[in-house]
């Protein structure tokens, strides 16, 4: 499903985010990207996303190359994945359920189909008591919680998370991994960027490291590629 | 179906949304269309009175005297083929006199005693519309005057003149002036709704961030930028409707006399219909220059 082949990732200001990044992701997988902060997970999210461009190196998500100089289709792509970042972008000036219910519409769903969705997500996020208030009025843990709920809505192929459980306590960021292992069983491949080695230990999945500037990662080589 | 379901659901959605930001851009839009469709009354209205005046234009030659009515007829059928000419009254010198009379009314008893044989027959020459113009007028005369029935060729040059002179600066004004409002109303229009994109951005984004599709990000946009130029322009004709109202009130009965012959009209159906889907293409325009940048996908 998510193929990456010798990625840089280089800022103007020469910074070196990521360096020689090549791992492979299989349909169907729930795959950890572990690594201390600063260590490129975001980033790496955020190529796959087609949000940032590498500075050299392939990318090809569901067998398209989304790193070609005249990728214009990001919507085809993103069509398929599902993200959850750590700036949540969410509509702050709006309800909660007006939130989903906004991403629900951009994606087509018919008003009927749109409100058992935002029903049912909102339930699954225990938010469903707060369905009719502002953004704004949320804590950060429940923001969070909303940016998951938009993404699962979305029904998406691919999930894609940066650290969703770190603004979480205990308990919530249990029931969160526990929907997402419910999501991941039907069939969704999730790539989940942590630093929280106590989570993969309690979750455990395939796991691929991230360290600053030198990356190593779980041998894509040796796991046998649906692309093959 | 459920497309343009949506697209009907999100417009009103951002309309209402940004009720007030609607708003002003509206207000923009209607005074830039009240300005541009006020030159156009008043063009259309110079126009129409230069068109009362060019009814005016004919030529008119005057036969020598002793001329057959054989060799009038055959005068007459010769002229009838020369280009641009589109009618030709022979006068004789029975209707001259008739004519005089006519005109000096109360007064006719001045002309007792006159024999019509004293006034000169002459034919009377109406030119079709694209043949009134000076320089077009001149060749005709000229080819007239080497007639050898006709003594006298009369046109009128001055008037002729000046009147070509002035259709020509209405219409370079119309050109010029037309374009600069038009340039000024696409450039305001675009900067007005610009803002109202700016201020939705983050709608914008989370679309992006979502995938949804650029027909669904950018249809509503121009839907509101359509909607908001019709009725800016409904807005400004209504406006223009009532100025011209107003005007018809207020003009001195001095003026009016003046205006007897000439009415100060209000603009033809084709041209408010003009204004309209102008407006709704302006906003259309508008709509895409201002939001370009900010609803492609871009990383």
């Amino acid at each position: 499903m998510i193929r990456m082949r010798h990625v840089y990732k280089i800022y103007p200001s020469q910074i070196c985010v990521l360096s020689d990044v090549s791992l492979d992701i299989l349909r169907g997988e729930f795959v950890y990207l572990f690594g201390p902060t600063g260590c490129g997970k975001s980033t790496l999210l955020k190529i796959l996303f087609c949000e940032e461009r590498p500075s050299e190196g392939q990318v090809f998500v569901n067998g398209i190359e989304t790193t070609g100089r005249r990728f214009r289709k990001i919507h085809h792509v993103r069509r398929n994945m599902g993200a959850i970042f750590q700036d949540y972008r969410l509509l702050r000036d709006r309800k909660v359920g007006e939130n989903i219910a906004f991403a629900l519409e951009s994606r087509g769903y018919r008003p009927r189909e749109i409100a058992r969705r935002v029903q049912e997500v909102l339930q699954w996020m225990g938010l469903s008591e707060r369905k009719d208030d502002l953004v704004l009025a949320l804590s950060a843990g429940e923001q969070q919680r909303l940016a998951i709920a938009r993404a699962l809505a979305l029904d998406p192929p691919l999930l894609l998370a940066d650290e969703v459980t770190a603004n979480l306590d205990a308990r919530t960021a249990q029931g969160i991994m526990n929907l997402l292992k419910e999501f991941h069983k039907k069939g969704t491949t999730i790539l989940f960027a942590t630093h929280d080695a106590g989570l993969i230990k309690q979750h455990p999945f395939r796991v691929i490291s991230l360290e600053p500037i030198k990356p190593t990662t779980s041998s894509p080589e040796n796991v046998p590629l649906e692309e093959r | 179906m459920i497309f343009i379901r949506y697209v009907v659901r999100r417009t009103l959605r951002n309309i209402k949304g940004k009720f007030f930001l609607n708003l002003s851009t509206v207000g923009v839009i209607a005074i830039s269309a009240l300005i541009f469709s006020s030159f156009a009354l008043v063009a259309y209205n110079f126009a129409s009175f230069l068109e009362i005046w060019e009814e005016k234009i004919e030529v008119i030659a005057y036969l020598k005297k002793g001329i057959s009515i054989k060799n009038t007829e055959d005068l007459l059928d010769h002229i009838r083929s020369l280009d641009g000419v589109e009618s030709v009254r022979y006068f004789s010198p029975s209707d001259a006199l008739a004519f005089l009379q006519a005109k000096l009314g109360a007064e006719r008893n001045l002309l007792e005693g006159i024999q019509p044989s004293v006034l000169p027959a002459s034919v009377e020459i109406q030119l079709k519309r694209e043949y009134r113009r000076a320089n077009q007028i001149r060749t005709l005369a000229e080819r007239l005057k080497q007639f050898p029935q006709f003594e006298e060729i009369q046109y009128g040059r001055e008037w002729v003149e000046t009147f070509s002179t002035l259709v020509d600066i209405l219409q370079i004004t119309c050109w010029i002036l037309g374009g600069v409002l038009l340039g000024a109303m696409i450039l305001i229009i675009s900067n007005t709704l610009q803002l109202t994109i700016a201020s939705r951005r983050e709608e914008i984004e989370i679309m992006q961030f979502v995938g949804a599709s650029p027909l669904y990000i950018r249809v509503p946009f121009y839907m509101e930028g359509i909607l908001q130029g019709l009725l800016g322009a409904a807005i400004a004709v209504g406006l223009l409707f009532l100025l011209h109202r107003v005007v018809l009130l207020y003009i001195p009965s001095s003026i009016q006399v003046w205006l007897a012959r000439v009415s100060f009209l209000f603009l033809p159906a084709e041209f408010i219909a003009g204004i309209l889907v102008g407006g709704m293409v302006l906003g259309f325009l508008g709509s895409i220059l201002s939001s370009a940048r900010l609803l492609r996908y871009r990383w």
